[in-house]
């Protein structure tokens, strides 16, 4: 072979690494990018005036005054509406029977699109549901309705090879020569002044209890459920990981019982996690009847088994990484074995174990599976843990950002409705992980410097 | 490799009338009679039979690997530590057999203090360091605690260099302050022997010579035992010296004699630099 | 014990060595070096008694993996003493609602298997082919700043894996499956054209005589280069024809199981790259190897062993998630056609296992109920063998390295 052969390989060979590299890192911003920008669109989007309306009247927040006035000016932009609607009504009364039936049926979807839009009409009796009493509170929901209140789909079967295709059809074309024609051009230039968008930064979204099953409000008993979730994981893991490390590294010799145990902590690391699930539901509910059903305990302590072998290996590391000298000068001063271990050893290796733990901790606030039997419900209150029956509330259970994020992403009854609250939710769970990495990062940069230095 | 003539200079003058009479000897501290030690299968230290006077400086010195540092962590039991490691013969400090089974080990590194070939601060602040020993005895009171404190960086010479830093990490410090404060470290709880396993092999010159300096001045107050692969150090510093070779204690006399005048071929060969 | 106590070290002080060794003077609170036999006792137990409460706490993993072991088995069982063993390993019929109830799990096993394997393509040539660069290639700087991209998808929990997939992917895929496809093939083969191409167009000239070998050459890149871009035109317009009817099928899922495969695969191969230890490639450099030569040739084989542990760890890892399948693959439970049609909705055993749960849990006892921990055990036994394979693959590493 030619040595520029032999050259072009070579070079070709190191574009293929750093091509996967490339690859790798777009894929994780392909898949972060949406999740961060919707994500933050929960947040901070263009409000309407329905969802000033609706925080007035459902959570007490704005000035009232305000709203009020606002409202009636989209009252008037609105009122055109309306009066164009009651005057095709009349206008139908009076045509043909046959005609009249023709038009009906499309009546029906302009006026529904018109009430999911804009709120029920003027002088209708309020609905029961909230998701029912306001118009569309965010202006790119808004705008999606609008679009289909403009157009209709229709699909296009003539081609009988292929799939059907989809035809959007104007709706004024629909109507066209009635009184009702002019509607769509009317929405098309009002639809700011009817709904007034403005941006809008809902911070509260992140404390606030939902409302209607997530239609409104926020995801603040899924954050508390998250976070007692794991910090009760810790609370099992932590002790006993850290405990089973110190023996491992310290106390135990090479015999046959510590490579068994080894053995069972590698098994226990590569457990699926849906099995965890089947355990804790086997064990902890249905044998220990810890609790009669699911509860923050139930899920805290299977996420305590989930997580463990990850403590225990990054303490060991933590632990083997402390230099044996500490420990020798420890003893040549008299110190116990015990002593040694608590007063040096552990507060060397303390950011070490404090990384693994970090890092374990963003893992259990992530997973899913292991709490769907044993903690999580879909709609619940938060979890008041400074109650006075303190037990009583961790037997309850609650909430939890992974399984909501399943749970409104797929058994939703209004899945498409609500996709920037799945979208909030998703945004903080990776924060939060995220945020649980970068702090290991840190604190192992810390680590690193203190040990050069 | 020129042999130095060993001079005593470094050495307060008036001992020398002690060392060069074999009295010492005859009070020992440490007695150690046909102790060996194995590490699994291999003899480390091959019964060896030695005094180390009281309260004088004993030098051991040999190639590394002739089982020299074994030796000496055999007199604290550091040993223990190592999986496989067993012992045989005596090694008696104060009139006890340091192997017997009831020997409290934590009491016995308590009055045999030891320090390290590389300075091993913990990584905590100088007084914490220096408190630690104190500590494990009981002494919680802050006032006892800060004069043990200041009294054994005082005797390490280390007091005037970080009296105003006292709460500053320990590994901030040189190296040389490092092994300095070990050695206060080891002396704050007040042991009788000190077990230095070449503390200065990790320094610079500058520093070496200050450890060296601070030996001289604590010798007469604690038994030492210096391990070191540097023959002029051993001169420089002790007043018996042991030479081991391959796990034997080859010879073992009166600093001066051993280096001037050595009994055995080997010895000499050593310490003219044939071998080792 | 105040520190009043504790005398001046200086009383002790001996100006010379003089006498017997006396310990007379030292401290109060020192005890003697030997204990008494009670003493001795009570630390022996104490020690014991420390020493078994550490290995009691130490035990509890393993404690925990037999658990998990019995209740799985425990349920299980009575599974297989209701239905016997045949039907749930070589039916493909799953109706565990109707009645009589059909618990034929093999197209789940299948499915299980086959997103597995997608993973594992994309995963593994990706993953080695980074800890290839990471190790090798790319200077110490890169790396340490291409690591956390690797923790960071590492980190990401599987449920927002799995939402992205639905959500954002899988309409993706409905919308221009097709054309992504034709794209991939052209961004995938290209390169790999052109490689290959300029490679056998310079070995045939090196075999041809000195005086025709511009010319073969010229005529070899030419028929080859064209070869190549029909080959793939014609790859990319089929690709592009096809009509993805759903967006969550195994595709989908495979890929994304991949990307959580990586990390697994990056870390643990780089690992077994980096101990392969730079003797050995300083050695093949040495002899006059590229680095090409010496990574193909020297190091990989000596890391192989490594790699195929994160190999392992890689299919445990895409084997044993439950998030991304259940939202994203269809949950069809059905053997796809033909059997590598990977556009095809399917259904895994820990999709199975999530989503059965929550109606079977009602009806505790029926086999509808132990169905799901007989597939549990599947899972648990398959996930048990990778480990100890992994385990001794490792091992048998580090004995070749030690030796």
């Amino acid at each position: 072979m030619r040595r520029s052969t032999r050259k072009l390989i070579d070079r070709s060979f190191s574009g293929l690494g750093v091509m996967s590299i490339v690859l790798m890192a777009a894929a994780l911003l392909v898949i972060l990018a949406p999740i961060f920008v919707r994500g933050l669109g929960a947040i901070f989007f263009r409000g309407t005036v329905e969802f000033r309306r609706m925080q007035l009247e459902q959570f007490e927040r704005g000035s009232r005054a305000a709203v009020e006035e606002e409202t009636a000016a989209a009252a008037a932009a609105r009122a055109p509406v309306y009066r164009m609607l009651a005057e095709f009504e009349e206008e139908l009364s009076a045509m043909a029977a046959e005609e009249r039936r023709q038009y009906a049926g499309q009546l029906r979807e302009v006026r529904e699109l018109v009430t999911e839009l804009l709120g029920p009409a003027p002088g209708t009796p309020a609905p029961v549901l909230p998701r029912d009493q306001y118009g569309q509170t965010r202006w790119d929901r808004a705008r999606f309705k609008l679009d289909l209140l403009l157009q209709r789909t229709e699909y296009d079967y003539s081609d009988a090879a292929r799939m059907g295709r989809e035809v959007r059809v104007d709706r004024a074309r629909d109507f066209a020569g009635t009184r009702l024609e002019p509607l769509f051009d009317y929405l098309r230039a009002h639809a700011r002044e009817m709904l007034r968008p403005r941006l809008t930064a809902y911070l509260r979204f992140l404390t606030d209890a939902p409302l209607d099953s997530h239609f409104f409000g926020g995801i603040w008993p899924a954050i508390l459920g998250t976070l007692y979730l794991t910090l009760g994981a810790m609370l099992f893991a932590l002790p006993m990981g850290v405990i089973s490390a110190v023996y491992l590294v310290e106390y135990a010799g090479q015999g046959r019982l510590i490579s068994l145990l080894r053995t069972c902590v590698s098994t226990l690391a590569g457990v699926p996690s849906i099995v965890f699930a089947l355990f804790g539901l086997a064990f902890f509910i249905h044998s220990l009847h810890v609790t009669p059903g699911k509860s923050i305990i139930a899920g805290s302590m299977t996420l305590a088994a989930l997580i463990l072998p990850t403590i225990i290996r990054a303490s060991e590391e933590a632990i083997r990484a402390v230099p044996e000298t500490y420990k020798e000068a420890a003893l040549s001063l008299g110190a116990g074995k015990w002593r040694a271990v608590i007063t040096v050893i552990l507060p060397a290796s303390l950011p070490g174990i404090l990384t693994g733990t970090v890092i374990s901790m963003g893992r259990a606030a992530g997973e899913t599976a292991p709490i769907i039997f044993t903690a999580a419900v879909s709609v619940g209150k938060a979890v008041e843990l400074f109650q006075a029956r303190f037990w009583e509330a961790l037997a309850q259970p609650t909430p939890a950002l992974p399984w909501n994020i399943y749970n409104l992403a797929t058994e939703h009854e209004a899945v498409d409705e609500i996709r920037h609250v799945q979208f909030g939710m998703v945004f903080v769970l990776v924060l939060l992980v995220l945020l649980l990495n970068a702090a290991a990062i840190a604190l192992r940069a810390r680590v690193a410097r203190r040990l050069r230095g | 490799m020129v042999v130095t003539t060993p001079t005593f200079d470094l050495v307060v003058p008036e001992r020398r009338a002690d060392v060069r009479d074999d009295a010492p000897l005859e009070h020992p501290r440490i007695v150690a009679r046909e102790f060996s030690v194995f590490y699994g299968r291999t003899e480390a230290v091959v019964k060896v039979t030695m005094n180390f006077p009281h309260g004088l400086v004993t030098a051991v010195i040999g190639p590394s690997g002739c089982g020299k540092s074994t030796l000496l962590r055999a007199i604290n039991r550091m040993n223990d530590l190592i999986p496989g490691c067993r012992t045989g013969g005596e090694l008696i400090f104060d009139g006890q057999d340091i192997y017997k089974p009831n020997v409290d080990v934590a009491a016995l590194r308590q009055r045999i203090g030891m320090v390290f070939q590389k300075p091993n601060p913990f990584p905590k602040s100088v007084f914490d360091n220096v408190a630690y020993g104190p500590r494990i005895l009981g002494i919680q009171e802050r006032g006892s605690l800060r004069d043990i404190v200041e009294r054994s960086l005082s005797r390490a010479a280390l007091w005037e260099e970080v009296k105003d830093r006292l709460g500053d990490n320990a590994l901030g410090l040189s190296g040389g302050q490092q092994q300095r404060l070990c050695i206060a470290r080891a002396l704050a709880v007040d042991p009788d022997v000190l077990l230095m396993d070449e503390p200065t092999s990790a320094l610079d010159p500058r520093s070496t010579a200050r450890i060296e300096d601070l030996i001289g001045e604590l010798r007469g107050q604690y038994t030492i035992v210096i391990v070191t692969h540097n023959m002029q150090q051993a001169a420089r510093v002790s007043d018996f010296t042991a030479f081991l070779y391959e796990g034997l204690l080859i010879e073992f006399d009166v600093t001066g004699k051993l280096f001037t005048n050595p009994g055995q071929k080997q010895t000499e060969d050593y310490i003219t630099g044939r071998f080792g | 014990m105040s520190g009043e106590e504790h005398p001046s070290p200086a009383r002790k002080r001996r100006k010379a060595p003089s006498g017997p060794a006396s310990s007379e003077g030292l401290h109060g609170r020192r005890s003697s070096l030997l204990l008494s036999a009670r003493a001795s006792r009570m630390r022996r137990a104490a020690g014991l008694a420390g020493n078994g409460t550490l290995l009691l706490i130490t035990s509890s993993s393993a404690i925990v993996v037999l658990f998990i072991f019995y209740f799985i088995f425990k349920d299980a069982l009575p599974f297989f003493r209701l239905q016997g063993l045949g039907e749930f390993f070589t039916s493909t019929r799953w109706y565990p609602s109707s009645h009589p109830a059909e618990f034929g799990a093999l197209a789940i096993f299948f499915g299980s298997a086959l997103v597995t394997l997608g993973a594992i393509v994309v995963a593994v040539p990706l993953g080695v082919s980074a800890a290839v660069c990471l190790s090798d290639v790319l200077p110490f700087g890169m790396r340490q700043a291409i690591k956390p991209v690797i923790e960071i998808l590492a980190a990401i929990p599987s449920v927002a894996y799995g939402f992205f997939a639905l959500v954002v992917f899988a309409p993706l895929l409905q919308e221009g499956g097709g054309r992504i496809m034709a794209l991939c093939t052209w961004l995938l083969g290209a390169p790999v054209a052109v490689l290959s191409t300029v490679i056998l167009a310079d070995l045939l000239a090196g075999r041809a005589s000195p005086r025709a070998r511009a010319g073969v050459r010229v005529v070899a890149l030419a028929a080859l280069g064209a070869c190549w871009v029909l080959g793939l035109q014609i790859l990319a317009a089929r690709l592009g024809q096809i009509e993805v009817a759903s967006g969550t099928n195994a595709l989908n899922v495979s890929l994304i199981l991949g990307i959580m495969a990586l990390p697994t695969v990056v870390s643990v191969s780089e690992d077994a790259l980096q101990a392969a230890g730079r003797e050995l490639r300083e050695g093949s450099y040495a002899l006059g190897a590229t680095r090409a030569e010496t990574i193909l040739r020297v190091v990989i084989p000596a890391a192989g062993s490594g790699i195929l542990a994160a190999v392992i760890l890689g299919v445990m890892r895409a084997i044993g998630e439950t998030m991304v399948v259940w939202m994203a693959s269809g949950n069809a439970a059905k053997i796809p056609v033909p059997w590598y049609n990977l556009l095809e909705p399917v259904r895994t055993l820990t999709a199975t296992i999530a989503g059965d749960m929550g109606e079977a849990d009602h009806v505790t006892g029926s086999a509808r109920y132990h169905v799901l921990f007989a597939m549990a055990l599947g899972l648990l036994t398959i996930s048990f063998a990778c480990n100890l394979a992994s385990e001794w693959v490792l091992r048998r590493a580090q004995r070749k390295r030690g030796a």
